[in-house]
């Protein structure tokens, strides 16, 4: 257990060493020199020479990327070019909103998908099961922006249900928040829902079919019993897996989704520092969005690896 | 009479019966094929020329005479545009996936079949992709190749890549213990002849399946990107863009918004219905 517990702490922290690497690189690419940007208009070549220095833009590259890892290992990522504002700080107060939305789109999807899932497994071949793989399929081919648009021009134009788009904070008015909250999560939560059906209804009918779930019917216990106690059980270890492994999916549904309800996210931030090229911001969002999942990731396979040791020796879900 | 129990069935043809057998697999497969002959003869079909402005009947609602989806805020007929952004979608969809078969699948032969570093080495970078939101790394490729339909689709076959090593790994991993290619290395043939003469062919059912998952996905990342203004460029047609300049007009014009979305939701629809289809007839043991 420990060495599995060693190993996989080191895939993922070489992972973010890569991601990291990626991430430097990545803003390299960005057309646009950080120099003739900070020089404004001018643009004269000595001031440029004179903010290369100062930057240390002219030193090799590994030296830039040493320097910079060291500061963002300390959670300093440079301030927004902008705003002027501490990176750090614009995504520490951004991620909290994109938190709870994800958090609410997986309350939708969970509530949706299992119950859906289990019923289509043990329905198998029925209309509820061809109903539930329709809505399935649809939940993976409507894309978000469509869905946003059609519920804000139903529920929120047409019928006045609720608020079309705009943000209450949690801590300023919870009932307002959550009103906000509603079609933004149901939304960000439809794609998930559809996967997470679709990979409770295989699990299900996996354990349905086995040696324990045949012995417990044997036994004389009820349907119920049989499939919420042994089946459902067993079959939650998967699913919890692919609940881990979709959450990089949910934040680039926060990306699209909140652009469209306007709330002040992290998907949000994401798509206005690339509109104004904001780089340290890009930097810090793609890194932080890297970090989550591999810690995520890890947790997860953690967790799998408790509950079943045979992936100990295998050496990971993946 | 010869039945055919007596006469055993071609694969092929097994295969189709049993595709045929799934009416909702055969409509999704009408649908796609009905899009992709829209897409291709576009310029004869449209009624209109899609950039054609009229500001003599501009927001005319679905149903008027000359324009049976009606008109957008510039008078252009919906119709027209929502015919032509089926090329924008299909050129994303087709042509990213094909680029990411083309770099992925030569990387994960060779990771499955050689193992050791290589595959490590490979297994830790398609890690790291994986570890960046998809769209993170589309918007941010976009960005740097510069906002157009040929890079959005540059930038969606790239994102697409590390997936589909992963999968193509996992199956050359399973088909190399198999006895075939055991039978192949004692007679002697060379890596290269066993990876495309043996297991290559092998992988191809899987990697049709995975292309039909991977289309749809690019038709919506494209649009997406043209949302967010980063595919295609206004004034030329494509759903994602014919949908951020319906924004304004929700309330007013609704079709505006609801069309090429429809659009987009069929065609990915019939896309995974199709590949859905596909996946049973080939695997039927899969098929639960």
């Amino acid at each position: 257990m420990r060495g599995f517990l060693l190993r996989r702490t080191a895939q993922s922290l070489v992972t973010l060493w890569l991601a990291s690497v990626l991430v430097f690189a990545g803003a390299r690419a960005l057309p646009g020199d950080p120099a003739i940007a900070l020089s404004g208009e001018g643009n004269d070549p000595a001031v440029n020479a004179q903010i290369r220095a100062k930057y240390g833009l002219d030193d090799p590259v590994p030296v830039q990327y040493a320097r910079w890892s060291a500061l963002v290992l300390q959670g300093d990522f440079g301030r927004s070019t902008r705003s002027g504002l501490l990176v750090a700080q614009i995504v520490v107060a951004r991620l909290p909103i994109t938190l709870e939305l994800a958090l609410l789109a997986m309350l939708f999807a969970t509530a949706i998908g299992i119950p859906a899932g289990v019923l289509s497994a043990v329905r198998r071949g029925g209309r509820l099961d061809a109903v539930a793989n329709l809505f399935s399929l649809s939940g993976l081919s409507i894309p978000h922006f469509w869905l946003g648009l059609v519920l804000i021009l139903v529920v929120a134009t047409t019928y006045r249900l609720l608020p079309a788009s705009g943000f209450v904070p949690l801590a300023e008015d919870p009932v307002e928040n959550l009103r906000r909250m509603i079609l933004p999560s149901f939304v960000l939560g439809t794609g998930l829902a559809a996967v997470l059906m679709r990979q409770t209804r295989s699990a299900m009918l996996e354990s349905l079919s086995s040696d324990y779930v045949r012995t417990a019917r044997a036994k004389g216990l009820s349907e119920l019993q049989v499939v919420a106690g042994h089946a459902l059980r067993n079959s939650l270890i998967t699913v919890v897996t692919v609940v881990g492994l979709e959450t990089g999916a949910l934040i680039s549904g926060s990306v699209i989704t909140e652009s469209i309800f306007l709330v002040p996210g992290f998907g949000r931030l994401i798509v206005e520092a690339v509109g104004t090229r904001d780089y340290p911001i890009i930097q810090a969002v793609a890194l932080a969005s890297a970090a989550g999942y591999v810690a995520l990731n890890l947790a997860v396979d953690i967790t799998y690896s408790v509950l079943n040791p045979k992936i100990r020796v295998a050496g990971g879900t993946q | 009479m010869i039945s055919s129990s007596e006469r055993p069935a071609r694969p092929l043809s097994r295969f189709a019966r049993r595709f045929a057998r799934r009416w909702l697999a055969l409509a999704g497969a009408a649908t796609t094929i009905v899009v992709v002959l829209v897409a291709v003869f576009a310029p004869l079909i449209a009624p209109y020329e899609p950039g054609a402005i009229d500001f003599s009947s501009i927001l005319r609602a679905p149903g008027t005479t000359g324009h049976i989806l009606g008109t957008d805020d510039l008078g252009r007929d919906v119709l027209s545009r929502v015919i032509w952004g089926a090329r924008a979608s299909m050129q994303a969809g087709v042509f990213s996936t094909l680029l990411a078969v083309a770099i992925a699948v030569p990387i994960g032969l060779v990771a499955g079949y050689y193992r050791g570093w290589l595959d490590s080495a490979i297994g830790r970078a398609t890690d790291t992709l994986l570890a960046f939101p998809y769209l993170i790394v589309a918007v941010g490729l976009a960005v740097i190749l510069g906002a157009s339909l040929t890079n959005a689709t540059i930038a969606i076959g790239l994102v697409q890549i590390p997936k589909l090593v992963r999968v193509t790994r996992g199956e050359v991993l399973s088909l190399r213990e198999e006895a075939f290619v055991a039978g192949a290395v004692a007679d002697g043939a060379s890596d290269r002849f066993i990876l495309f003469r043996h297991i290559l062919p092998n992988v191809t059912n899987t990697l049709i399946v995975q292309a039909t998952i991977l289309i749809p996905y690019a038709i919506i990342a494209e649009s997406s990107l043209s949302f967010l203004g980063l595919g295609v460029q206004p004034p030329t047609p494509s759903w994602g863009v014919m949908l951020t300049a319906a924004q304004p007009y929700l309330d007013r014009s609704p079709w505006l918004a609801l069309v090429p979305g429809l659009a987009v939701s069929l065609t990915t629809l019939s896309f995974n219905v199709f590949g859905d289809g596909l996946r049973d007839a080939i695997d039927p043991r899969g098929a639960r």
